[in-house]
């Protein structure tokens, strides 16, 4: 245990000192900023082109451009760009070391070939979990100190609901929740294309074409796509969204993270597989 | 001839006679708007809008005649654009922009109730036609379709109780048809939602909110600011 603990802690360490890791944090930082600044000076116009329907009827009353509306812009936006972000660094973590011949190094440690993918994978999602922090920090504190509290104007496919100020803090709380869950299948997909792959640049575009041609399944209405769509992962991905209606639909968000659950499992056993049966003798 | 004569003169004898208890009933209800010059009130909104989706509301409710109007409250909400607890006094009130007729008589909850018709005088105002349903009794409208230019037709339901003589309702419903929200997919970003098909995308829907008001005071002549000034 104490020297796999010694590999996690070099790991992460690795992870983070990593010049690619900043990138991530910098487009996080830049992206909700740029975002913020737009809603800042454009807001009203941005929330006509939603409100639009309503303006010949209604008039919408209460502060409906907020801290909690930006975070939920940013995040829905993020979603898509962040498990490239992710894949950035963890597409990397074992196959860098193999095309690089450090891995050799690493295995002549006495610890098992199961420890050091384990301890990669964690560092992975380690390296996730900062992101999500940042953008946390930045998504949701950084637009309420610019913009204030109060209610979420929720916008779905289906129309509008309305989130009360005193309702949302748990959401948001599940709602990165299940975001790290599902850049953790991207970061645990990553890392086992890394293990299967020998060079750093195949696995992350890789990861990167699976989730754009998953995405683009997902965008069209189509009757043949919606019988592939419950399988695919990047159909989850987006199921802290569903922590903003009313009713909460508990049983879809419980499906949907078992299902994310259920591909980390796959992809972390396929990675600890695969990388016991490696040849890295050459 | 003579019958036929007769007939016409009869017609016409109810017509104006059913004109000129439209405009006393108009002018007893305006009695009672003219007594409240302002009043506040607690009110619990109820909203029922298709394609939107929104908790019930608690806040105030300011007005000041003829037509300040303000609810504060903590949250979002939406009211119709011809709101008609700032509309209607203002409608009836200015009796020399319309002609009004009875167009007939209904019971109501109970209650006899006078249909009556706003016509503008001129095209050039929003107003298309007013109907009011006022009991003749206790003379005070229990029911309100206006319909306008812009914003199509908007339908009340009230229930009075202690400030009837102020035409202050308890509970008012407001009825307005509009088609149902739909959000692009780009847009709300709900990319995998399966869309519901067959579903008609012009179809008109009745949305209903529901203004349930409670401690009304009247007549407390509160400050304009009120409406000014940036509240919750």
């Amino acid at each position: 245990m104490k020297e796999f603990g010694a590999i996690l802690y070099n790991e992460l360490i690795k992870t983070i000192r990593r010049p690619r890791s900043f990138i991530g944090f910098g487009v996080i930082t830049f992206i909700c900023l740029m975002l913020q600044g737009a809603f800042y000076h454009d807001g009203k116009e941005i929330l006509s082109f939603v409100t639009g329907q309503l303006d010949n009827i209604f008039t919408v009353e209460g502060k409906v451009l907020n801290g909690n509306l930006i975070c939920f812009v940013v995040l829905q936006t993020l979603i898509v760009q962040m498990p490239l972000l992710v894949a950035l660094v963890t597409g990397d973590l074992v196959s860098g070391e193999t095309a690089s011949g450090t891995i050799r190094f690493l295995l002549t440690r006495p610890a098992s070939r199961t420890k050091i993918v384990l301890a990669k994978w964690i560092a992975g999602l380690f390296y996730t979990l900062l992101l999500l922090i940042i953008l946390g920090i930045f998504a949701l504190f950084v637009s309420r100190a610019i913009f204030g509290t109060g209610d979420m104007m929720a916008l779905n496919s289906e129309g509008l609901t309305i989130i009360r100020g005193d309702d949302i803090n748990w959401r948001w709380g599940g709602a990165f929740l299940i975001a790290f869950l599902a850049l953790g299948v991207v970061s645990s997909l990553a890392n086992m294309l890394s293990c299967i792959m020998d060079n750093s640049i195949t696995p992350i575009v890789t990861v990167m074409a699976i989730i754009i041609v998953f995405t683009i399944i997902g965008m069209f209405d189509l009757p043949s796509f919606d019988v592939i769509k419950p399988y695919l992962f990047t159909t989850h991905m987006i199921s802290w969204r569903s922590l903003f209606e009313d009713p909460v639909p508990i049983s879809d968000i419980v499906f949907s993270c078992v299902v994310l659950l259920v591909h980390i499992i796959v992809f972390v056993s396929i990675s600890i597989f695969y990388f016991n049966r490696k040849d890295i003798s050459a | 001839m003579k019958p036929l004569l007769f007939f016409l003169f009869c017609c016409f004898s109810m017509r104006a006679v059913a004109g000129d208890d439209s405009k006393l009933l108009i002018r007893e209800i305006n009695k009672k708007f003219a007594q409240v010059n302002d009043y506040t009130a607690n009110v619990f909104m109820k909203f029922d809008i298709p394609g939107v989706k929104m908790n019930s509301l608690n806040g105030k409710v300011f007005f000041k005649s003829p037509n300040k109007f303000r609810i504060r409250t903590k949250g979002i909400f939406f009211l119709p654009k011809q709101n008609p607890l700032q509309n209607i006094s203002t409608l009836l009130l200015d009796t020399s922009s319309y002609t009004s007729v009875i167009s007939g008589y209904e019971i109501l909850n109970g209650k006899n109730c006078a249909i009556v018709n706003i016509i503008p005088l001129t095209a050039k105002t929003e107003l298309i036609l007013g109907k009011f349903w006022i009991d003749t009794k206790n003379i005070l409208i229990l029911k309100s379709q206006i319909t306008t230019k812009n914003n199509g037709t908007l339908e009340t339901n009230s229930t009075y109780s202690s400030l009837s003589n102020y035409t202050l309702p308890d509970k008012l419903i407001i009825k307005v048809e509009i088609k149902k929200i739909k959000i692009p997919k780009m847009m709300s970003g709900d990319l995998n939602k399966i869309a519901k098909r067959n579903a008609d995308p012009n179809a008109l829907e009745t949305g209903t909110i529901e203004l349930v008001f409670s401690n009304y005071t009247i007549n407390t002549k509160f400050p304009d600011t009120i409406f000014t000034e940036k509240g919750e």
